[in-house]
Formats: structure tokens, C-alpha cells, sequence
């Protein structure tokens, strides 16, 4: 039986720009931040309550699993918005929002009453997508 | 269920820890950073993140000598003291006891396999991750 989810890849542009994204802007923790043989940067971010869901920032360069012509698709497709990180859960929408947007954080949705509680969408500094929610009680 | 202002507190005391990893532990001073009693403090640290404030800050000392055992070229003293730790003998046997081997021979073993200086090996991260973004596969 499978136990829960470890890593989950999230593709961005640039590492370094991700990392002050989601540490800086969103509040999480680096989970692991080394180089490994081969000069592939393995860096990892969790959400403060969540350190045994790690997400992998990963650039889609070209190597072993990208050809050049796919790795600039991905960084196109990143940069248009087609992926998404998934959805984060917080007490508060409202609240929550108004403190990312005065962090400077994009959203392209205000909270809104859904039928699963509320919630606003914004963008990470790549692009992807990300929802905020606060499930109703 | 702990609110979100709890979680802030919270989160500030825990913050508090990892800021001050160097210095010698004081459950009073991180409590007191999330305005709460030492108890409740444990508690509830204990309650959401799985560990207490004490094996946090260990943890988070461990994690940063094993990655100074690989990319420094320090002697498992000077990272010992790097890392808040006064006596060898202690950081030695939570190392061990965190990593499941001493620090000299996770340094050695780490760099027996990497092929560059300094550089962890890719075995070190999951053999998916190695293989798609490296190459490397696990046999």
C-alpha cells in the first residue's frame, strides 16, 4: 500500500528565482539545496507544516530526459501557464491572499465563494498555476 | 487543529530555532518568540510538525554537517563547531544515531562515489531523478 507522496516535481525557469519565490514570497522551508555529480542542483521546498511533502524545483534543461527542442517547449509551455503546482490549503483565504498580494504575488483570481470553500488562483514566478484554498467546514 | 494564528506563532518560535541553530538551545527563548508557555509550546510543535523544538534543531544541525562533510574540505571538528555543537563526542553520536553511520565515514563513503570533488554523488537522490535528469541509473 501506497503510504503518501514524498517529491512532486514542479518545473520552473530559473532555480534561484523559483527558491526566493517559494521561501521569500510563499514561506516555505528548503528541504535540500546541494550539487550533485554532473553539476544537476537537487533543490527541494516544503510547506512549513507539511516537511514530508517535498516539492522538486527542477529547469527542464536539456540532458538524459529533455532533447534541446523539448526542453524550450516546457520552458515556453511553463511560461504560458500550462502546468500547475496544485493546490495549497490555508484557514484563511482572504487573509492569506491580501498578505502574498502585498508580497507581490500574482494571483488571476480574488477569492471567491466556491462550492468546496474558497478560493483564489494565482501564478508562481514561472508560471504555473496554483490555487489557494480554504475548504468550507 | 491548530489555527492560523497558532500556526504563526508557531512558526516564528520554530524560525526563532533555525536562526539561532549556532547558539546553545533555549526552549524558553523559542517559546517565548511564539508568545507561548514552554509546555505548550512543546506540545503543540510536537503535534504538528512530528518532533519536538530539541530534535528540530538537531535535525537541522545534522543536516547542515553532513552537507559541510561533502563541500568543505573541514576537518569533522571544525564542522562539529560549525554546526553549534561544543563537543565532538556528542555531535559523533547524534550524527550516528541521526545518519546511521559516524561523520568521517559518511564523508568518506559519499565521496568514494562521486565522481567530482565536493559534489554529492547521484545516489544520494532518489535513482528517477538520477536517471531522467543525470543518466545515472541505479544499477
Amino acid at each position: 500500500m501506497i503510504k503518501s507522496i514524498a517529491h512532486v516535481t514542479v518545473y520552473v525557469l530559473n532555480q534561484e528565482q523559483a527558491l526566493d519565490f517559494y521561501k521569500n514570497k510563499l514561506g516555505f522551508e528548503i528541504g535540500d539545496d546541494m550539487t550533485i555529480e554532473g553539476g544537476f542542483r537537487w533543490l527541494t521546498v516544503y510547506p512549513k507544516s507539511q516537511p514530508k511533502l517535498q516539492l522538486v524545483l527542477a529547469e527542464p534543461k536539456e540532458g538524459p530526459m529533455f532533447t534541446k527542442d523539448a526542453s524550450e517547449k516546457i520552458r515556453s509551455l511553463i511560461e504560458d501557464g500550462a502546468f500547475g503546482v496544485g493546490v495549497f490549503e490555508t484557514d484563511d483565504c482572504q487573509k492569506t491572499y491580501d498578505e502574498l498580494v502585498a508580497k507581490g504575488v500574482e494571483f488571476t483570481q480574488a477569492p471567491t465563494e466556491q462550492l468546496y470553500g474558497v478560493e483564489a488562483m494565482g501564478k508562481d514566478n514561472s508560471g504555473n498555476w496554483f490555487s489557494l484554498v480554504q475548504q468550507a467546514k | 487543529m491548530t489555527t492560523n494564528y497558532q500556526f504563526k506563532r508557531l512558526c516564528a518560535g520554530r524560525d526563532y530555532i533555525a536562526d539561532n541553530y549556532l547558539d546553545p538551545f533555549s526552549l524558553s527563548r523559542a517559546a517565548k518568540s511564539s508568545h507561548m508557555s514552554q509546555y505548550h509550546f512543546s506540545r503543540v510543535f510536537k503535534k504538528l510538525y512530528g518532533e519536538t523544538p530539541n530534535e528540530f534543531l538537531i535535525r537541522l544541525r545534522i543536516e547542515k554537517a553532513k552537507k559541510m562533510l561533502i563541500t568543505e574540505n573541514l576537518s569533522v571538528s571544525e564542522i562539529c563547531e560549525r554546526v553549534g555543537y561544543i563537543s565532538l563526542g556528542s555531535f559523533s553520536s547524534l550524527f550516528l544515531k541521526q545518519v546511521g553511520m559516524p561523520p568521517t565515514l559518511y564523508r568518506r563513503t559519499l565521496w568514494a562515489l562521486s565522481s567530482e570533488t565536493f559534489h554529492f554523488p547521484s545516489q544520494i537522490i532518489p535513482a528517477c531523478y538520477a536517471y531522467h535528469f543525470l543518466g545515472k541509473s541505479a544499477n
